[in-house]
């Protein structure tokens, strides 16, 4: 199994700072930290080192990645190896760089360096495997960088950070417990009943704290969004009834109400019989122009936003609300009437 | 009061009676076989005293019942693409390769049931293969009623020391309409009179029994409650870690805000009327099902009811981002039975029963990875599995 090795200009010995602005340099087989590397590496062979200079690929990422990742694609490696980078920033930048870009191309890759290194945060999928902060560290860091090292290289699944000693990347991965959810359960109850609160599920949730309330709403352009699949009479751009895959704008065309038979909902996750004979009730648009004449609403937006709120993941369903918002923040909207299901 | 549960082995198992518009199949432990369109699972059970296994007048949980080790029966429906509310989701059961890990059915032998579905809507339909199914599920377990048991287990909750916590269990049980139906003694769970305090061996005991058909990991088929590993494990602690105060049964997808705050603080109040100190709250189900438990947990953290929640995660496999669709700062407690949103590798089975496109028009044999949120119960959110999730 082919290994390829990343290192800064320092460690592959092409000379310190004033040599910080080297460009990406194929180097064969192991060199510098390489060689003790390769002792640690069963099986797998450190068939070529990527070097470049630590100023040069800060102020020239993406033709600095573009290089390597060629050259990287030259040798097809069973696994990629950057560093130790141990405390220092810009390598450790580097490495993490090169690793999450070479992991998103199907390259196992794995980096390593101190756990305040800024790098640790841009190893997208790829592991990054702890160090100490400084060369000191080289020792105690080569066998762990190798044993995960040979370990992608050979394709064996591995297990949790814990198990293996890499960083958390804070993927969730599914694994088989030893004992059930429900062992779990009164094991985690009778741990809080005795003062002791665990959970497997961090309580980190993405929290939106609410804006401060509209001054004056008599003066606030309001937008109707809503996630209940209401679109035109006959879905013309085909929205999802379940896993909606995007959101869409309609030009409400000073319309006072959604009449019955213009509009409907084609939401896959309740029952839309109701729904359908007055799709006002689901986005009340009938109402809002009622606010709009009695000067109690500024202006109603003219586009509806809409989208199906049923079995989205919630990474894209994050990514419909933040495209939403911004469009209406360009429009400038000050408030939004969401309906939801 | 006592219940028995007599366990026999599954060579007792007796083929069933043909039905009209049913083919029937028996497929032995670890086929390699994909079985597709998966309504329930279920157990096979038998009372020797005449009284139905899945009563719909009660009471269930007394005397005995017999029960067939190692069988499960599986119900299988394509429903006509006709126009209606409510949409039953793919539900693979595979019995073997990858998937088979994901399901406690790959281990046993299957009496599958494959309906072809007459007319008359998809309400008279399923209602129709729920009955026919439990019919079944009864019929197979009559070998049992001549033989003798391998085990006879007691449920009985006798007094236990005061000083161990009161611990009850809080099960939620969805009614979101037709085919998103969990039943209550054959009542839908909207119209059961939830929240309301049952015997867990009435749980146990065919009480409960499914009609939900959304993603087939976060369902909770009938078997799951036959088998209900959270109210096994509460008897079993009764006395050692704990005293098991009782079971809660309330309603998932209660339909307004208002309607779902109630429904919580009421379930609240009924853990309180049973002594609880503590309540494992399970949830059905995913979408607005997750609101209602997580509101049920606040209010009985509220009134000063410790609580675990157990729950599935839905979160892309690329992601780090959050991966509960609620969340209430009082869930420090929960248990997660893993991400649905994981892909299964692909398998390609020699058979496929049940339907051989999936719901999606995709070929059931060559199907490719497919995620976990479509195969049964693998995520279920009772804890009857030991799937989960960690960060890595």
């Amino acid at each position: 199994m082919k290994a390829v090795h990343y290192l800064n200009q320092f460690f592959a010995g092409m000379g310190g700072e004033e040599q910080a602005e080297t460009p990406p340099t194929r180097l064969d087989g192991a060199v510098g930290p390489g060689r003790g590397l390769q002792a640690e590496l069963e099986g797998v062979e450190i068939v070529a080192t990527l070097a470049c200079g630590d100023d040069y690929f800060a102020e020239h990422e993406d033709e600095a990645l573009a290089v390597l990742l060629e050259m990287l694609a030259e040798i097809a490696p069973d696994v990629l190896v950057a560093g130790p980078a141990f405390g220092s920033g810009r390598y450790g930048y580097a490495c993490a760089r090169l690793a999450a870009s070479a992991a998103g191309r199907g390259i196992p890759a794995v980096a390593a360096m101190h756990e305040e290194n800024p790098g640790v945060s841009e190893a997208g999928s790829a592991y990054v495997v702890p160090t100490a902060v400084n060369v000191a560290g080289m020792r105690d860091a080569l066998p762990r960088l190798g044993a995960l090292a040979a370990a992608l290289a050979s394709g064996r699944e591995l297990g949790s950070a814990q198990e293996e000693g890499y960083f958390v990347r804070g993927f969730r991965r599914n694994y088989v417990a030893e004992e059930t959810g429900a062992e779990r359960a009164v094991e985690l109850l009778l741990s809080k009943l005795a003062g002791e609160t665990r959970t497997e599920v961090g309580g980190d949730m993405d929290r939106v704290e609410p804006p401060p309330p509209v001054a004056d709403l008599s003066s606030a352009l309001v937008a109707l969004v809503t996630e209940a699949g209401c679109v035109p009479q006959g879905n013309p751009d085909h929205l999802q009834s379940v896993r909606a895959q995007g959101w869409f704008r309609y030009d409400l065309g000073g319309a006072d109400t959604l009449a019955s038979g213009h509009y409907e909902s084609v939401h896959g996750g309740f029952d839309v019989t109701l729904a359908n004979e007055d799709p006002n009730r689901l986005v009340p648009l009938d109402t809002v122009r009622g606010l709009e004449r009695a000067g109690r609403v500024g202006r109603v937006h003219e586009s509806l936003y809409t989208t199906t709120g049923n079995g989205t993941p919630v990474v894209l369903a994050t990514k419909f609300g933040e495209e939403i918002a911004g469009e209406l923040r360009d429009s400038g909207v000050q408030a939004v009437l969401l309906s939801g299901t | 009061m006592a219940w028995e549960l007599a366990t026999y082995p599954a060579d007792l198992l007796r083929e069933p009676e043909p039905v009209e518009g049913v083919e029937v199949e028996i497929v032995p432990a670890g086929s390699p076989v994909r079985v597709t369109h998966v309504l329930d699972a279920v157990e096979p059970r038998i009372r020797p005293d005449g009284r139905a296994a899945f009563p719909i007048n009660g009471p269930a949980g007394e005397g005995r019942t017999n029960r067939l080790d190692g069988v499960v029966v599986l119900s299988c429906l394509d429903f006509p693409g006709e126009e209606r509310p409510l949409h039953e989701q793919e539900s693979i059961v595979d019995f073997g390769g990858p998937g088979a890990s994901l399901t406690p059915f790959a281990d046993m032998t299957a009496v599958v049931l494959t309906f072809s579905p007459g007319g008359g809507g998809h309400v008279a339909i399923d209602a129709d293969a729920r009955r026919t199914t439990l019919a079944v599920a009864e019929e197979v377990a009559r070998g049992t009623l001549d033989a003798e048991p391998d085990e006879v287990e007691s449920f009985e909750l006798g007094s236990a020391d005061e000083s161990l916590p009161a611990v009850a269990a809080l099960i939620q049980l969805s009614d979101l309409g037709a085919l998103y139906i969990q039943y209550v003694y054959g009542v839908p769970a909207g119209e059961a009179g939830l929240p309301r305090a049952v015997d867990p061996a009435e749980l146990l005991d065919g009480a409960i029994t499914c009609g939900e058909y959304h993603w087939a990991a976060m369902r909770n088929p009938t078997w799951f409650f036959q088998r209900n590993e959270l109210i096994r494990t509460l008897y079993r602690e009764h006395g050692r870690t704990l005293r098991f105060a009782g079971v809660v049964l309330m309603r998932g997808y209660e339909q307004s805000a208002a309607d779902k705050q109630l429904a919580a603080e009421r379930a609240a109040a009924v853990a309180g009327e049973i002594g609880a100190e503590g309540v494992v709250i399970t949830t059905d189900a995913g979408g607005n099902s997750h609101t209602d438990v997580m509101l049920t947990c606040r209010a009985c953290e509220q009134a000063g009811i410790r609580t675990t929640v157990v729950l599935a995660e839905e979160t892309d496999p690329e992601s780090t981002k959050p991966i509960l669709t609620d969340w209430v700062r009082e869930a420090d407690s929960i248990v997660s039975t893993g991400n649905v949103e994981e892909l299964v590798d692909a398998w390609t089975p020699e058979r496929i029963i049940g339907g051989e496109l999936l719901l999606d028009g995709t070929p059931a044999a060559e199907a490719g990875p497919i995620p976990v949120r479509n195969y049964l119960g693998a995520a279920n959110q009772m804890g009857q599995l030991a799937l989960s999730a960690r960060t890595e």
